[in-house]
């Protein structure tokens, strides 16, 4: 289970690392388009500003679960350390519990913005998917014009796996309670 | 007026936030990651005030992924994945070879040189824990094979280490700048002659603690000025990269006007940066493919840990502004005629408090909203904009100092982790002379405005 989640969540996140990577060196490659404007067939990436703005939400969302499954999340210790591992173990299980249940309203939340963007589906279909009301016309971005529903979706899938590797996270949580002590991530 | 909750009877606005923040700290001292302590109050503090969840719920559906795809926060995985990348390819030992050979004949030397190699590696790193781990597992066995002691070759670097913060790109500049709606190539401007000051303070605290404790340093033998230029000349990429992505971006960004442009916007230069950086590595041959793969998780855990704390600020931003207790508070603070100096100084003794057990990027989201208001209304004899500019660096070093303040500063248990076998007492002790010379330069910083300010002038 532990390296399922592990294997996933790793992955998702060099998948966010690759969206990083190809923006680094599609900027790059705008600004030396940019630069030789006019020169044959050079100039800017079009719509190079809301590639990266989009890529990196997505990035983030890919992120996510690899750092929850790494207790990423800043938290202050210094009170709860004085009661022992047990009590430091007690409350790790609290605030990954947190995590998991606000994974599932972010999750929930993201899925009907998803579905209000998305123009397409019977009422029935979209009504037993909850999906939210549907649009008149699909919105896209400015330049570009990417669909913002297939922006949304892709969150999606980040934003599932944050909630399937948060609830493992309760669940490792709830061993270590057992166990007396946190084990060393 | 002013009164929220249901039925609209209740509470003032700044009591309902007073209680909101206190149940948020109880929370956070509960080990609830600070990121959800944070959004939990805004959620549920939002869904007193309107008395239905709907709101907040709604606000939801699109809050995560329009925050994730804030146009100025781009720059942000960008600049963590050019320091990440940045300490797999050796630069830092480059630079401090470097430093080394030019400072190392004098008693206390390669303590300095650690300092001005923190300094250098800041440059293109925009992380403090990046640079004190990075540094630390260059410098400190060197100090240590020479005969440096204990508290002075650890509190060095875990003090050198803030300069990765202190000297731009900063990843809570970048931050700042969106809170208070200032432009971020200024702030980096405005951010490089106290960096620098930072910088020169700690090598002056260097040679005043060789002074008092002649027995905490040696000094090695003389480095010829041949092999000085040598390894000087190794570092090259720091300057370069650090002169265009920096450099790249200063310049006249009125498109409208007629004079010299930046040649990047500053998204654009994160991204030159974290592609020269990985160039660079490549073509030494010290970024392999699995090094790349460490650096994308490193950046993947920090980038996270920042959005998901981005996220919840952003829900308990919106409950404090239904609240309006900033603008309350701000009033309120005008009526008490405090002088706007010790106002100034309560805030920063806030932080310092704060520091103590808090991390820096947490404290900045948490306070800004509340703070800019009353610091933009209160006279420091400077236009507005050059107010928040200056409060911003003034708020970056104090917080910073948090870093490297007992019982909880992260860059004490990074140099901790790389020198498991020194107690970390002795590094509580080492860092004591740093933390004085962060407090001394604060208090030049808030006498003389124009040092931070005088750049940003001239240059943009």
């Amino acid at each position: 289970m532990g390296r399922a989640m592990g294997a996933i969540s790793r992955w998702l996140a060099y998948g966010g690392g690759a969206i990083l990577v190809f923006l680094a060196v599609m900027t790059v490659a705008s600004i030396i388009g940019r630069a030789l404007d006019g020169i044959g067939p050079f100039g800017p990436v079009p719509g190079d500003y809301e590639l990266v703005a989009n890529g990196c939400a997505l990035a983030v969302f890919y992120f996510l679960p690899w750092c929850q499954l790494n207790r990423g999340h800043v938290t202050v210790d210094i009170l709860i350390d004085a009661f022992g591992a047990r009590a430091k173990a007690v409350f790790g299980l609290l605030g990954d519990t947190l995590v998991a249940l606000s994974s599932v309203v972010i999750l929930r939340q993201l899925w009907i913005g998803f579905g209000e963007k998305l123009p397409f589906g019977s009422d029935a279909l979209r009504a037993a998917l909850l999906m939210g009301y549907k649009p008149y016309y699909p919105e896209t971005t400015y330049e570009l014009e990417i669909p913002v529903w297939s922006l949304y979706g892709a969150a999606v899938v980040g934003a599932f796996v944050m909630v399937l590797v948060s609830f493992y996270t309760v669940w490792r949580a709830v061993t270590w309670v057992v166990a007396g002590r946190e084990a060393r991530i | 007026m002013g009164r929220c909750g249901p039925g609209g009877a209740d509470l003032t606005g700044i009591e309902l936030a007073l209680a909101a923040f206190g149940m948020m700290l109880v929370g956070i001292f509960l080990r609830i990651p600070i990121a959800l302590a944070m959004g939990m109050t805004g959620f549920f503090g939002t869904w007193y005030v309107l008395g239905a969840p709907n709101s907040p719920m709604a606000a939801l559906k699109g809050l995560s992924y329009e925050t994730f795809s804030n146009q100025g926060l781009a720059i942000v995985p960008m600049f963590i994945l050019m320091g990440q990348i940045a300490t797999r390819t050796g630069m830092s030992a480059a630079l401090f070879r470097a430093a080394s050979d030019w400072l190392g004949h004098r008693k206390g030397g390669i303590a300095m040189a650690s300092v001005g190699a923190c300094a250098g590696f800041g440059a293109i790193c925009g992380s403090s824990l990046a640079t004190a781990s990075t540094m630390g597992q260059v410098a400190l066995p060197e100090m240590r094979k020479r005969g440096y002691s204990d508290s002075l070759s650890t509190g060095v670097l875990a003090a050198g280490g803030t300069l990765g913060i202190l000297i731009p790109p900063s990843v809570i500049l970048v931050i700042y700048a969106i809170m208070a709606e200032q432009n971020i190539v200024k702030m980096f401007v405005a951010a490089l002659i106290p960096g620098l000051l930072a910088a020169a303070g700690y090598i002056i605290t260097v040679a005043l603690y060789v002074r008092i404790r002649p027995g905490s340093a040696t000094a090695a033998p003389r480095v010829p000025y041949r092999a000085r230029l040598k390894t000087l000349a190794a570092t090259w990429p720091v300057f370069v990269i650090f002169g265009l992505t920096m450099g790249g971006i200063i310049g006249d960004w009125n498109w409208a006007k007629p004079g010299p442009q930046a040649l990047f916007t500053p998204n654009e230069a994160a991204a030159f940066g974290a592609t020269a950086t990985a160039l660079y590595g490549v073509v030494m041959g010290r970024l392999t493919f699995a090094g790349l793969g460490a650096a994308i998780l490193e950046t993947a855990k920090s980038t996270g840990m920042i959005f998901f704390i981005l996220l919840g600020a952003e829900m308990f931003k919106g409950f404090l502004a239904i609240t309006r207790a900033p603008d309350l508070l701000a009033d309120w603070v005008i009526l008490q005629a405090y002088t706007p100096l010790m106002v100034l100084t309560i805030m920063l003794l806030c932080y310092l408090l704060f520091g103590c057990v808090m991390d820096s990027l947490s404290m900045i989201l948490l306070t800004i909203p509340i703070f800019l208001p009353i610091i933009e209304v209160l006279d420091f004899g400077m236009s507005p904009q050059d107010t928040a500019i200056w409060f911003g660096i003034l708020a970056l070093i104090v917080v910073e100092v948090g870093l490297i303040t007992p019982p909880v500063g992260m860059n004490l248990f990074i140099i901790n982790g790389v020198a498991r076998d020194i107690p970390i007492t002795r590094t509580y002790a080492g860092v004591a002379p740093f933390v004085v010379s962060d407090m001394v330069r604060v208090v030049i910083l808030v006498s003389f405005p124009a040092i931070t300010l005088w750049l940003v002038g001239v240059a943009v």
